[in-house]
């Protein structure tokens, strides 16, 4: 590292490392507990644990209704994976030199923009299919939805520095 | 130049992993305590089971009657399933009474759980009792007294009382069965079973492969379809009788719907 800094230095290009922005920390904060959210739910849905925990709402219900798996895929893999994703991005886009860059930030907005979408079915699905709640899906889609809004900023700041 | 300010950008993130770090030991700490098994548990819920169609041809469920009985009535059904329930009182006996012990029909239970608290696990306790060739008793207890256990903290404790109350049947070791993942894999499979056949909610029977939709609401009507489904197994015999007026404040043995996959 200390020897990029130095030809970066030689080549005169230190604006190409930008402070590490505070809302990819918190996107990538909020990426690990949708990890462990996420992990906890698939652990479930895989017969690793015989039981949630679930302080309100009836998280079993929902996480063995019909809706739980898209193409056979347990809906909560497919959010570990896309949490596991943006954590990773996130940790890489906080260090100062990718912290323009644009591929990173289109890459946590595209991933949280359908997670938003995604997640906001799964929620009419509870709220209007199976009358039912999951308080891990809820606090999933409000994980996912800070997520995209963190990720508008890194977005845009990644358009100026192109320009 | 100036050199750029290495040190301070390292440090700038240095917060930022310890919160990161934080919420990495809280998050596996939760995970592990969640994790911790407990001993005796009496398993509550299916495994990821995927079966070829020749593997879900020879899915077992429970059945009696004669085995070489023209007519053969599959029901797909929840224990804790108000639906269900109302089903075996006012309707399967019926069936029983006048198709399974005339010789006309034999009849087999698959488990199809919904998701209520103690779907599977009354499933699985289903399976346990069947071992000591006790199923049917227990599948009359359970339904009939639904109300009793279906919100018990403890629902297997409950079914072991049940099962001392069958004569001949050893409660002790029903319950030792119902306290453990016996069976958790049979159930999954006709869970699966039921959904490769398009099963959405209980009771859904089968008679000769053909679905019933809806659901018959009384057994004269269920008859009638049967009727038509094997004409040749009711030649000679009269037709099933109108069903009785109903009592005031009973539902005239009508089931009046299915329960939905929650």
């Amino acid at each position: 590292m200390s020897a990029v800094l130095d030809e970066a230095e030689v080549d005169g290009v230190e604006e190409a490392y930008a402070p590490p922005p505070t809302s990819r920390m918190a996107i990538a904060v909020l990426a690990l507990i949708g990890v462990f959210d996420a992990a906890y739910l698939s652990m479930y849905k895989l017969g690793i644990i015989n039981g949630l925990t679930c302080t309100v709402g009836s998280c079993e219900q929902v996480q063995n209704s019909p809706q739980s798996a898209l193409f056979g895929i347990p809906v909560s893999v497919l959010g570990l994976g896309a949490y596991v994703a943006l954590l990773a991005l996130a940790l890489v886009g906080v260090q100062p030199r990718f912290a323009a860059d644009r591929r990173i930030a289109q890459a946590i907005t595209a991933i949280s923009g359908i997670g938003v979408l995604f997640s906001a079915y799964l929620t009419y699905v509870e709220a209007r299919v199976i009358y039912m709640w999951c308080q891990y899906c809820v606090i999933s889609a409000i994980l996912i939805t800070l997520i995209f809004l963190l990720s508008l900023p890194g977005l845009k700041r990644a358009r100026a520095a192109d320009s | 130049m100036p050199r750029p300010a290495q040190a301070p950008r390292r440090s700038s993130l240095t917060p930022f992993y310890i919160i990161l770090g934080l919420v990495l030991v809280a998050g596996l700490g939760l995970l592990a305590t969640r994790l911790k098994p407990k001993a005796g548990e009496a398993v509550n819920r299916g495994v990821p089971v995927t079966l070829t169609p020749e593997q879900l041809q020879r899915v077992q469920g429970i059945s009696i009657g004669r085995a070489d009985a023209p007519i053969t009535i599959y029901e797909f059904a929840d224990f804790q399933c108000p639906h269900c329930g109302q089903f075996a009182a006012f309707i399967e006996p019926l069936i029983r009474q006048n198709l399974v012990e005339t010789g006309k029909a034999r009849y087999v239970f698959y488990d199809f759980p919904l998701g209520f608290k103690w779907s599977f696990l009354a499933a699985r306790a289903g399976r346990c009792a069947n071992e000591q060739g006790k199923f049917w008793d227990f599948h009359g207890i359970v339904f009939a007294r639904q109300q009793q256990w279906a919100f018990d903290p403890d629902a297997a404790a409950q079914f072991a009382e049940y099962a001392k109350t069958i004569p001949g049947m050893d409660a002790g070791k029903f319950e030792q069965c119902v306290r453990s993942d016996k069976y958790q894999r049979e159930v999954s499979e006709s869970q699966q079973l039921g959904q490769s056949l398009g099963v959405g909610g209980t009771p859904t029977l089968f008679v000769n492969g053909r679905k019933l939709d809806p659901l018959p609401e009384t057994y004269s009507a269920f008859e009638t379809q049967v009727r038509t489904i094997a004409p040749a197994a009711f030649a000679g015999a009269p037709a099933a009788p109108a069903a009785a007026p109903p009592a005031p404040g009973d539902t005239g043995g009508k089931v009046t719907g299915q329960s939905a996959t929650p």
